[in-house]
């Protein structure tokens, strides 16, 4: 009887232990038996990753996170067991990210391409894909870093507020209180001034209305003009008149061309012209003295009243000429 | 001044009193811890005890901890209304089955069945002078009754409370899928998202002291004990009163210096 009880004592222990251990490594998802391959990334920084947390492939759970140690050169490497299995895509990259807002992390494995577009995130996988066999990974920041940025944002408020409060202390309130009543002041002032200057400032007024009432009626004929110009003027009219300029400019052109080369010649002409008038001068200088035959004949009046009756005589000669030709010509054909 | 002579008489009665307690309670300690050389006469007695304090005491302790399991899974998901996923209610059942319910209601619950039958007993064999004749025989009390009893309840209890653990997870588990209609692989998702293999160890560590706590308690107020059957009975319930008292002081005393400084260490 003593044996049975100390059989079934020993029996209940040893069930219980083994029933313990057994949900123990349950609960901790050892691989008792099971085959699974081991993969290595490295981190800067893991957050709260932690040892057990999955590893996920395109949103499937394939593994473990197996260990996580500090390495040299201020890495951290993770060691994860993933099942047999599941292959890693193309150029590998270890994402750690919070897989939902209750503090609980993973691993996400993502092919390099499918990163986010963070200039950090992609400094970082670049940094860390320089260790060989070994997968680079980052740690996107989680919902407590988030937290703490917002919470160190909400301190910086708080001190400007702090400052604020500091800063708009009672003097502050008083100097603006004092600001508020001289304003007042001014305000009653100015109403004054208005009030005694509101006779010219009516004329002023008045005034200007009839300046503006003035430009109106002058806008309305401008206006008027321009609908009346606007309406003989046809497009075609515009063109013709463009085109005639056009030609008129080209001849204005060729004219100014030719004016030109007139101014030239007109030039040479009048130094032409120069030479002529100083010879010319000096012939009638020459013939005022006397000189040459012109100068004596112009100064000599006997031989201009000989010359004079020279061509008398010779006017009677014509016309005995041709009153008596037969005297003077004879004309013999045999 | 009559007055104030009298508060201090009291004053200093009740100390004098509590160190004696102390120190005879202490010397009962050191008594069992010496009484481990005699190795002739305790190794027979711990299966017995073991079996008694134990075995005896799984189907009480696997009663409250499938009612357990079952009503903390759907407490659990009462207070998860809403904001919190369900498959924490698997997180919730498994962390304070393991860190605190397991151990401490199987603590209670043994407090009572172990500690006054070990005080009863004691007791009884004490007015009847049985431990008297156990000692003109040549028998040492400490090494033939007591420790054979604290030796199965430091072995047992952390038996008792893993065996209580398992069924009070497994009771949760049942309730999530047939009651809150939650999958098995949620209930498990929440069970495995942060479950450490710390928690089982510190609770059966806190369950060891329990055992120790207990029958110690039981036998030393069964020892004591003077007066016939009204004794007796004064024994039994002052055993499983200290044996509460001790538990729950333990439990405040693991969570301050373990549990409490494993969290600050992380």
């Amino acid at each position: 009887m003593k044996h049975t009880k100390d059989a079934l004592v020993g029996l209940v222990v040893l069930g219980v232990i083994v029933a313990t251990i057994g949900a123990v490594a349950w609960a901790k998802q050892a691989d008792i038996g099971s085959r699974r391959h081991d993969v290595y990334a490295r981190f800067h920084d893991v957050g709260n990753a932690r040892v057990g947390n999955a590893v996920v492939i395109r949103g499937v759970v394939g593994g473990r996170i197996e260990a996580i140690e500090l390495a040299p050169a201020g890495w951290v490497n993770v060691k994860m067991k993933l099942d047999p299995s599941v292959q890693l895509p193309n150029d590998p990259v270890v994402l750690l990210n919070e897989s939902s807002l209750f503090g609980d992390w993973q691993a996400t494995v993502v092919e390099r391409g499918a990163l986010p577009q963070d200039a950090a995130v992609q400094r970082e996988v670049r940094e860390a894909a320089h260790g060989g066999d070994v997968i680079p990974g980052v740690s996107l920041p989680g919902i407590g870093k988030l937290t703490a940025v917002a919470g160190q944002i909400a301190g910086d408020v708080a001190n400007v507020a702090s400052r604020f409060g500091t800063s708009f202390d009672d003097q502050a309130a008083r100097e603006l209180r004092a600001t508020i009543r001289n304003v007042a002041d001014l305000s009653t002032t100015l109403r004054t001034v208005a009030r005694d200057h509101a006779s010219d400032l009516d004329t002023l007024s008045n005034q200007l209305r009839a300046a503006v009432l003035t430009m109106n009626r002058t806008a309305g004929s401008v206006e008027l003009t321009a609908r009346r110009l606007d309406s003989a003027v046809t497009s075609d009219e515009i063109a013709q008149l463009v085109e005639n300029f056009s030609v008129a400019s080209s001849e204005l052109r060729r004219t100014t061309v030719q004016v030109r080369e007139l101014t030239s010649r007109l030039a040479a002409t009048q130094a032409k012209a120069d030479v002529f008038l100083s010879t010319s001068d000096s012939v009638l200088a020459k013939i005022n003295h006397g000189q040459g035959s012109l100068g004596l004949f112009v100064n000599d009046p006997g031989l201009y009243r000989r010359a004079d009756s020279l061509f008398a005589e010779l006017k009677a000669l014509a016309a005995d000429i041709r009153a008596n030709p037969k005297k003077y010509v004879s004309i013999r054909l045999f | 001044m009559g007055t104030t002579t009298h508060i201090a008489e009291g004053i200093g009665s009740a100390t004098l009193h509590g160190l004696r307690s102390v120190g005879a309670n202490a010397r009962f300690v050191g008594e069992t811890v010496s009484a481990v050389r005699d190795v002739r006469t305790w190794p027979g007695q711990v299966a017995t005890q073991a079996w008694r304090l134990g075995v005896a005491s799984l189907p009480l302790a696997t009663f409250i901890a499938l009612f357990t399991g079952i009503v903390l899974a759907l407490l659990a998901s009462y207070s998860f209304t809403g904001a919190v996923p369900l498959y924490f209610v698997g997180t919730l059942v498994e962390k304070t089955i393991t860190l605190e319910l397991a151990p401490v209601l199987t603590g209670l619950a043994l407090a009572g069945r172990v500690g006054a039958n070990i005080a009863a007993e004691l007791g009884t064999m004490r007015v009847t002078e049985q431990i008297d004749a156990l000692e003109t025989l040549g028998y040492d009390p400490t090494s033939f009754l007591v420790l054979p009893r604290v030796i199965a309840g430091v072995i047992m209890f952390p038996v008792v409370v893993a065996a209580s653990m398992l069924v009070a997870v497994a009771a949760g588990w049942l309730a999530s899928v047939m009651l809150l209609h939650l999958s098995s692989p949620e209930f498990t998702k929440g069970v495995r998202l942060f479950f450490e293999a710390f928690d089982v160890e510190y609770g059966l560590v806190k369950s060891a002291s329990f055992g120790l706590a207990v029958t110690l308690a039981g036998s030393v107020c069964g020892l004591k004990t003077s007066g016939g059957a009204v004794g007796v009975g004064r024994a039994a319930t002052s055993a499983v009163v200290y044996s509460a008292i001790l538990i729950l002081v333990l439990d405040a005393m693991w969570a301050i210096t373990w549990l409490l400084g494993r969290g600050n260490g992380r």
